[in-house]
């Protein structure tokens, strides 16, 4: 009884945290480069929907799935565009951003969709053998193949960020811009290519959603989970490795919760519904070391001519 | 330069994002013509709460001519504060009834109604209608809920069933109370069990609570507001689980799995409000959508009538005649 509740767990939470994995793992580029982009959120419901929509009209997932990156980069990219070349201030343009990809894509979905409709999209596979094992079967070989993709992801970005040049440009552009452009590194060059990766890998967390999760979109299908995304890249100081951690500590609290409630254990609900956020805090707090592990530019958009 | 720019891409960038409010149209109204303006926590195509009021409009819209019946609809307005302004903004634009279609609206009109006294207004669910110009609705729903807890404990073979709930509040309580009553009242042995997901709208979650519901051995699930379309996506995809649906009929989004539905009739409910104010009563009215007065319906699905058998469709009616005649009383308490 005991296992199969453990198993339980894992086996809900698993597929919870995939979208916060993917958008938390971009958003850390994005933060990593100095630019602190709130519009997560938006990105994944424009993304979710655009996704939906080329598996609605076209039938093939896989284009759907491409579809959402490429309007994740180029909402990446008008992110850029606002708060790098323009200088604006980025928690505002985030969230400008976040009320852009809400409303078009509320606004795209009444008029060419109408109303809520299922798609098709990407369901678990369930590898031969393997995933009859006992404990493990179930946990390790029957998820939908995006999940495999994004654990994936976490030893890629880790590479990428803290073992090429690439990525030591984007933490010196993240941590003294100023000292970064001096030996010829271009900040806006590194910044809008961070931006562009947190865009698409925001969209490949809003294509999850709407394909592999739900198979339908909703209007506010994201349900504030861009902003618990960006709420992990701090949590998880701004590593891989911590935001798989973040993301997994949360989504296993949230299918601790509900298997209490389904199990009709005697639990008050309102408790059970903010374990996984009262847990990230209190993790949060427990852990909190210097802030110079961080972007220590993070937010503050760079001008050559100005001295700070 | 660049700082006006990034201004102008903002201002734009908003206004393209709340095209989807509608503006309120700022003629006056003419004799005869009347205006309804709804104030929706969702949008209209919700496949549950809001969009059941929605069409309930159209519908009387349809009787009586577009020319008689003018409908503004403000979505998301989720937000008290949103909602307040946009529901004082419709009042002094000269809408004949205001709709705030939502419990959590209630305060809101009771700030608001006084200053626009020849003003309809009404929110639901609720039962207090405390000015003259409040119309109060409020669904029985757990007299439409205990009919189809009877199909649930009568269609079970696992006995287990699974409720998947949005927010433990109003509503959601006595659809769930009226909900279990009838399972128990055909089957004792038959568990509920219910699990919330803490929203309203999250469809994802509602969709991961069925999941696990599903793994835990239901095989008839239910839930209210319009985070259950979620739910019954993956009802669906699990075959063999069927859905029983609240607020309004579900079945076109799952028509191999959706059972039967409570629907509500809100177009009834619109009519009586009209109704009442050209006798000159502009509120202060409780309306209950009941089973018996034809606002609330249990509505089958056509596709799938071969599970109901006659003899459970007999026991389903009988019970029906019952909560209609007042002996059988579905204590939410």
């Amino acid at each position: 009884m005991i296992v199969q509740f453990l198993v339980g767990i894992i086996i809900g939470g698993i597929p919870l945290s995939v979208s916060l994995l993917l958008a938390g793992l971009g958003e850390m580029f994005t933060q990593r480069s100095g630019v602190f982009n709130l519009g997560v959120e938006g990105i994944m419901m424009l993304s979710a929907f655009i996704g939906f929509f080329t598996v609605y009209t076209i039938g093939s997932p896989i284009l759907g799935i491409i579809a959402a990156m490429a309007v994740g980069a180029l909402m990446g990219l008008l992110m850029g565009l606002v708060s790098i070349t323009f200088k604006a201030e980025q928690g505002i343009t985030g969230i400008g951003l976040f009320m852009f990809g809400w409303g078009l894509s509320g606004t795209l979905f009444r008029v060419y969709v109408g109303g809520v409709t299922t798609i098709k999209g990407i369901d678990g596979i369930n590898i031969p053998v393997l995933s009859k094992l006992p404990v493990i079967g179930p946990i390790l070989f029957n998820q939908n193949p995006l999940v495999y993709v994004a654990y994936i992801l976490v030893p890629v970005a880790s590479w990428l960020l803290f073992k090429t040049s690439w990525g030591l440009k984007v933490r010196a552009v993240g941590t003294t811009p100023a000292a970064a452009d001096t030996v010829g590194i271009n900040v806006v060059k590194i910044r809008y290519q961070s931006l562009v990766i947190g865009g698409i890998m925001a969209g490949l967390a809003g294509a999850y959603l709407s394909i592999c999760q739900a198979h339908l979109f909703a209007d506010n299908i994201t349900a504030g989970r861009g902003f618990i995304a960006v709420a992990l890249v701090y949590f998880g100081r701004w590593k891989p490795s911590g935001i798989m951690g973040g993301a997994l500590l949360f989504s296993m609290a949230h299918s601790f919760q509900r298997l209490i409630q389904v199990y009709g254990i005697n639990f008050p609900y309102e408790i059970a519904v903010i374990i996984p956020y009262v847990l990230v805090i209190v993790v949060l707090a427990l852990t909190w070391k210097s802030q110079s592990l961080g972007p220590l530019a993070l937010g503050k958009p760079y001008d050559r001519e100005f001295r700070g | 330069m660049k700082r006006f720019f990034s201004l102008v891409l903002m201002v734009l960038l908003i206004s393209v994002s709340t095209t989807v409010f509608a503006n309120g149209s700022k003629e006056k109204a003419e004799s005869g013509v009347i205006k309804i303006a709804l104030v929706i926590p969702s949008t209209i195509d919700d496949m549950a709460w809001s969009e059941a009021m929605y069409n309930g409009i159209l519908a009387v819209q349809k009787k009586m001519g577009k020319d008689k019946l003018k409908l503004d609809v403000s979505e998301r307005l989720w937000n008290a504060v949103d909602a307040g302004s946009a529901i004082r903004q419709y009042a002094s634009e000269g809408y004949n009834i205001v709709i705030a279609h939502g419990a959590q609206y209630q305060s809101l009109l009771n700030d608001i109604a006084p200053d626009f006294p020849k003003t309809t207004f009404a929110y639901g669910t609720g039962y207090a209608a405390d000015q003259p110009n409040i119309f109060a609705y409020d669904p029985f729903a757990q007299q439409g809920a205990y009919l189809l807890g009877m199909i649930a404990g009568l269609k079970t073979k696992t006995n287990i069933i699974g409720i998947v709930g949005p927010v433990e509040s109003g509503d959601a309580i006595k659809y769930n109370k009226g909900f279990e009553l009838g399972v128990k009242a055909v089957n004792p042995k038959a568990k509920v069990r219910i699990a919330y997901t803490g929203s309203f709208g999250d469809l994802v979650a509602a969709g991961e609570i069925a999941k696990s519901q599903i793994a835990a051995g239901a095989d008839i699930l239910t839930g209210t507001a319009q985070q259950s379309v979620g739910a019954i996506r993956v009802a669906e995809g699990a075959g063999n689980v069927f859905w029983l649906s609240s607020d309004m009929d579900q079945s076109s989004l799952a028509p191999k799995t959706v059972l039967a539905a409570q629907a509500y009739n809100f177009s009834k409910v619109i009519e009586e409000m009209i109704d009442s104010r050209s006798k000159g009563v502009l509120g202060g009215k409780h309306i209950p959508l009941t089973l018996k007065n034809g606002m609330e319906e249990i509505v089958y699905n056509p596709q799938l009538a071969s599970e109901i058998t006659p003899d459970m469709k007999a026991k389903i009616d009988a019970a029906e005649k019952k909560i209609n005649d007042g002996t059988l009383k579905i204590s939410v308490e």
